[in-house]
C-alpha cells in the first residue's frame, strides 16, 4: 500500500502528541497473539547474511569450520534446534556420522606426501602433488575428483557430494570442490556455490521462495510459526504455509478445496444432475419443461420421467402403457435430494463470499476518492487537523471485508460434510454453527455500517457533522477489529481447537493486517554485541537473527538501531491502527 | 568420454584371475569391438539353485564411466526376486545411487553374484518371483533350478570350458574338439558320442 506518507505523519503525530501513544503501543502488542511472527525478506544479496547466524551458532558450539557446519545444517534441514537435540541425545560422533562430517587435524592431512601415488579410479600412477586427500582419509588424483564433482553437480547433488570411495559416507570439502571445478568449468563452480547458498531456502521449512510470477527473486523467512501470512517486498501477500493467496481464517486445506470447487464446473454438473435426466438411448441430459411424465428426447426415444427408464409412446395422464415404477426406491430419491441440497448450500456460501470479495475490490477504488476528500478537508481551515481516522477507517474496512469474505468458505467446510463429518454430532454442529453465525452477522452488520460512513461525502459537510462521522468511523473501526478478533477466537478455540484430528491450522488474526516482511540487512556483523549474548542452543526465540527486534519488549531500544525499529512501524499502513485506539478511548 | 585406459586395465585385471573368481568380461562381438559394450559372465554360486549355471550379463558403459555406474542386465534368463524374469533388469543399489567410482566392473559383477546367493525379496524387481520366494520357497527353488538348467547351462559354457571338462574326463583334446564341432557344441551329445566310440 502506498500510504507511506500518511503513515509517517501518524507516527510523528502520536510521537509528539503524548506519551500515551507509546503505552498504547505496548498494550497493543499484548493483545495481539504474543508470538507475532516477524518475517524477513531474503534477497539474492542477503542470502548469505541470512544463514550466517545459523552457521555461526553451530560453528561456535561444536567448534567447527564453516563447511562442516553447513554440511550438518543441510543434513538437518537448517533446523538448529533439532541438530542440537540430536547432539544432546545421541552425541557428537553420531551427529557427525549421520551427516557425513569427518573432522581431522590439518597436520594429519599435510603429512601425506609421496613421490607418486596410484589413483584407484583411473588406475594410473600420478605425482603426489596432483593428488588430493579428503578429510575422510581417501585420496585420489585431482582429475578424477574433478570429474566426480562435475558429474554430481550436474546430477543436482551439489549439496551432498560424497567421497568417491565405496561406502564412504563423508561429504567432500566444499572448498576443494570449488577450487578443482573452477579450474575446468568456472560457471559450474558458480552454479555449485549457488546451490549451496540456496539450500538455505530449498531445504528449510522456515524459508520459502516468494510465489510471485514473474518471480521477484526474493525468499521469505518466518520465525516460530509457519502458519502465517506475509507480504513480500514485491507487494505480494500470500499464505506462507501453502503459498496460495492469503486466505485466513480458512485453513490451507479448506482453501484448496474451495478454490478447486469454484474453479471446477462441478456445480454446473450438479445442476444438471438435479434438473435433468439422461435419455436412456442417446444419454444426453434432458430437461422436462412441462407436461406429463412421459418425456421424449430429441432423438425420438420416449422415457418415464419418474424412473428414467425407456418406455413406449402410449400413455394416459396417469400412467404410461405397460410401464410401472411406482415402487419406492429410497436411495435414488435421497441422492437427488442431497445433490439439490448441496448445491443450494454451496450457492449460499459462494454468493456471500463473492459479494464480499467484490465489495472489497470496489472499495479498493475508494482509496483514491478518500485521498481526495482528505485533501479537500485539509484545504478548509478547520480545527480538525488530523485525518488519520479516515485512512484508519478505510484500512479497517478492507481488513474486515477480507476476513468476512474468507469466513464464508470457512463456514462452508466447517459445518459441511466434506471435512468434519465424523468430528461432531448434528446437535453439536448446530450449536457451533449458531455461535459462529451470530458473530459473523454482527461483524457483517458493523462492516456495512463502517462502509457507509467511510463512503459519505464528508468533505462537503459542516464541521460538526464531520466530527460526528469521525466519531462513528473511529468507533466502528474499533468494534469491527474486536469482532474480527472474537471471531478468530471462536474459530481457533471453539471450532478448530476442539477437533480430534487437528490438522487445520490457520494464520492468526493480525489486527494490523498481513505482516510486511522486512528487508534483512546485508551488512550484518557476526561480532555484534547483542548476538553474543544468545548463542545458547535453546534460545526460546528459535532463530535469533536481528538483534534489534526481540519480541515486543522495551529492551529493543537499546539495540542502537532505532531506524530499523522505526521502519516496520512507519512503513506499513497497518501501523496507523496503533493510533486508532487512542481517540476511541478518549471519546469513551 | 569413457575412460578407455581404465576399462582396458580393468579387463586385463579381471581376466587375469579368471581361474579363481570364475568371472570374465569380454568385448561384445557384434559391436565393432567397442569398449563401451561388454559381456560379463558369472558362475552361479555354489549351494544355490543357480549352481552349475553360467550367466551372461550385458554391460553398457555410459559416457561418464567410471563416475556414472555401468548399466548391467542379465542376458541369460534367470529366476530371481531381484532380477526381472522378462528383461533381465537388475535391482542392485551399487548399480544405482550407491555406485562409487572406486568400484570396478569386476566388483560390480561380484556383487551381482552375491545377489544371486542372497536375494532380497522385500525389495523386489520381479514381484511374481518375490511372492513365490516368500510364500513357497520349494517351488521357487525348483523353478530357479529349472531355469538354470534350461537357460544357463549349455549355451553359456564357452567352448573352451567344454573342451576342458571333457579332456578332464580322459578324452584326447583333438578328438574332443572335433566331436564337439560335429554336434554343434552340445556337451551332452558330444559326451555320448565320445563314449560310444
Amino acid at each position: 500500500m502506498d500510504d507511506c506518507t500518511s503513515g509517517e505523519e501518524d507516527y510523528y503525530y502520536s510521537d509528539r502528541d503524548s506519551l500515551d501513544g507509546l503505552e498504547n503501543d505496548e498494550s497493543d502488542v499484548q493483545w495481539v497473539p504474543p508470538k507475532g511472527p516477524s518475517s524477513k525478506v531474503i534477497t539474492k544479496e542477503s542470502l548469505l547474511a541470512a544463514q550466517r547466524e545459523d552457521l555461526r551458532r553451530v560453528m561456535e558450539l561444536l567448534s567447527l569450520r564453516e563447511f562442516h557446519a553447513r554440511t550438518l545444517l543441510i543434513h538437518y534441514r537448517w533446523d538448529v534446534e533439532k541438530l542440537f537435540a540430536v547432539l544432546v541425545e545421541k552425541g557428537k560422533p553420531f551427529l557427525f556420522d549421520e551427516a557425513g562430517v569427518t573432522v581431522v587435524e590439518k597436520d594429519d592431512l599435510d603429512s601425506f606426501i609421496f613421490a607418486t601415488v596410484s589413483c584407484d579410479i583411473c588406475m594410473e600412477d600420478v605425482p603426489g602433488t596432483a593428488v588430493t586427500k579428503m578429510e575422510c582419509g581417501h585420496n585420489f588424483c585431482n582429475d578424477c575428483w574433478t570429474e566426480h564433482f562435475i558429474v554430481k553437480i550436474n546430477e543436482g547433488q551439489s549439496k551432498r557430494i560424497r567421497c568417491m570411495a565405496h561406502k564412504c559416507n563423508a561429504i567432500c570439502d566444499e572448498a576443494v570442490i570449488r577450487n578443482l571445478v573452477r579450474k575446468r568449468h568456472p560457471d559450474l563452480a558458480e552454479k555449485f556455490d549457488r546451490f549451496l547458498l540456496e539450500s538455505y531456502i530449498e531445504d528449510n521449512k522456515m524459508v520459502k521462495w516468494c510465489p510471485s510470477t514473474p518471480h521477484c527473486g526474493n525468499a521469505i523467512r518466518v520465525e516460530d510459526d509457519e502458519f502465517c501470512e506475509v507480504e513480500c517486498s514485491c507487494g505480494l501477500q500470500f499464505c506462507f504455509s501453502c503459498l496460495a493467496d492469503a486466505h485466513s481464517p480458512c485453513s490451507c486445506l479448506m482453501w484448496e478445496l474451495w478454490t478447486k470447487k469454484c474453479r471446477d464446473e462441478s456445480e454446473t454438473v450438479n445442476w444438471i444432475t438435479v434438473h435433468t435426466k439422461p435419455c436412456p438411448k442417446c444419454h444426453k441430459p434432458v430437461e422436462k419443461n412441462g407436461g406429463c411424465n412421459l418425456v421424449s428426447c430429441i432423438c425420438g426415444q420416449a422415457f418415464c420421467w419418474l424412473c428414467g427408464g425407456a418406455t413406449g409412446r402410449d400413455h394416459t395422464w396417469s400412467r404410461i402403457n405397460g410401464h410401472s415404477c411406482g415402487r419406492y426406491k429410497e436411495d435414488r430419491e435421497k441422492n437427488a435430494e442431497r445433490a439439490k441440497r448441496d448445491l443450494y448450500r454451496y450457492m449460499h456460501y459462494h454468493n456471500r463470499y463473492k459479494a464480499h470479495t467484490d465489495s472489497f475490490k470496489l472499495e479498493s477504488n475508494l482509496k483514491e476518492t478518500i485521498r481526495e476528500k482528505v485533501s479537500n478537508l485539509e484545504k478548509k481551515d478547520s480545527r480538525l487537523r488530523d485525518f488519520s481516522w479516515v485512512t484508519n477507517g478505510l484500512y479497517r474496512l478492507f481488513r474486515s471485508r477480507r476476513v468476512l469474505s474468507y469466513s464464508y468458505p470457512f463456514a462452508f467446510y466447517m459445518f459441511g460434510d466434506d471435512l468434519f463429518k465424523d468430528e461432531m454430532t448434528n446437535a453439536e454442529r448446530e450449536i457451533k454453527q449458531n455461535l459462529f453465525e451470530d458473530q459473523q452477522q454482527q461483524l457483517e452488520a458493523n462492516v456495512e455500517k463502517l462502509s457507509k460512513f467511510v463512503e459519505e461525502p464528508f468533505d462537503q459537510f459542516a464541521e460538526d457533522k464531520v466530527m460526528q462521522i469521525r466519531m462513528q468511523v473511529i468507533n466502528l473501526s474499533v468494534i469491527t477489529d474486536n469482532l474480527c478478533k472474537k471471531m478468530y477466537d471462536c474459530i481457533e478455540n471453539e471450532l478448530l481447537g476442539s477437533l480430534q484430528f487437528g490438522i487445520h491450522n490457520i494464520a492468526p488474526y493480525q489486527s494490523k493486517g498481513i505482516e510486511k516482511a522486512t528487508e534483512l540487512s546485508v551488512c550484518w556483523n557476526p561480532k555484534d554485541e547483542n548476538t553474543e549474548k544468545c548463542p545458547t542452543p535453546y534460545s526460546p526465540n528459535g532463530i535469533v537473527t536481528e538483534p534489534g527486534r526481540p519480541s515486543g519488549s522495551g529492551s529493543s531500544y537499546e539495540g542502537g538501531c532505532s531506524s530499523r525499529n522505526k521502519r516496520p512501524r512507519t512503513g506499513s499502513l497497518g501501523s496507523c491502527t496503533i493510533d486508532l485506539n487512542l481517540p476511541a478511548d478518549v471519546i469513551d | 568420454m569413457v575412460d578407455f585406459a581404465r576399462v582396458q586395465k580393468e579387463l586385463h585385471e579381471c581376466n587375469k584371475d579368471i581361474e579363481v573368481s570364475g568371472i570374465s568380461i569380454k568385448l561384445k562381438e557384434d559391436n565393432n569391438n567397442s569398449l563401451t559394450h561388454l559381456t560379463g559372465t558369472i558362475p552361479g554360486p555354489l549351494a544355490t539353485p543357480y549352481e552349475g549355471g553360467n550367466f551372461n550379463i550385458d554391460i553398457v558403459l555410459p559416457d561418464g564411466y567410471p563416475f556414472e555406474p555401468p548399466r548391467m542386465q542379465f542376458a541369460t534368463k534367470v529366476w530371481h526376486p531381484n532380477i526381472s524374469s522378462q528383461s533381465g533388469a537388475i535391482c542392485l543399489d551399487i548399480l544405482k545411487d550407491q555406485w562409487s567410482p572406486a568400484l570396478t566392473l569386476k566388483t560390480a559383477l561380484l556383487s551381482v553374484q552375491a545377489l544371486l546367493s542372497a536375494p532380497e525379496p522385500d525389495d523386489p524387481q520381479d514381484a511374481v518371483v518375490a511372492q513365490q520366494y516368500l510364500r513357497d520357497y520349494q517351488t521357487f527353488a525348483a523353478t530357479a533350478r529349472y531355469w538354470t538348467e534350461t537357460f544357463a547351462r549349455s549355451s553359456t559354457l564357452g567352448i573352451e570350458d567344454k573342451v576342458k571338462k571333457l579332456v578332464e574326463m580322459g578324452f584326447p583334446e583333438a578328438q574332443v574338439r572335433s566331436t564337439l564341432e560335429s554336434v554343434g557344441g552340445d556337451e551332452n551329445m558330444a559326451l555320448e558320442k565320445l563314449c560310444s566310440g
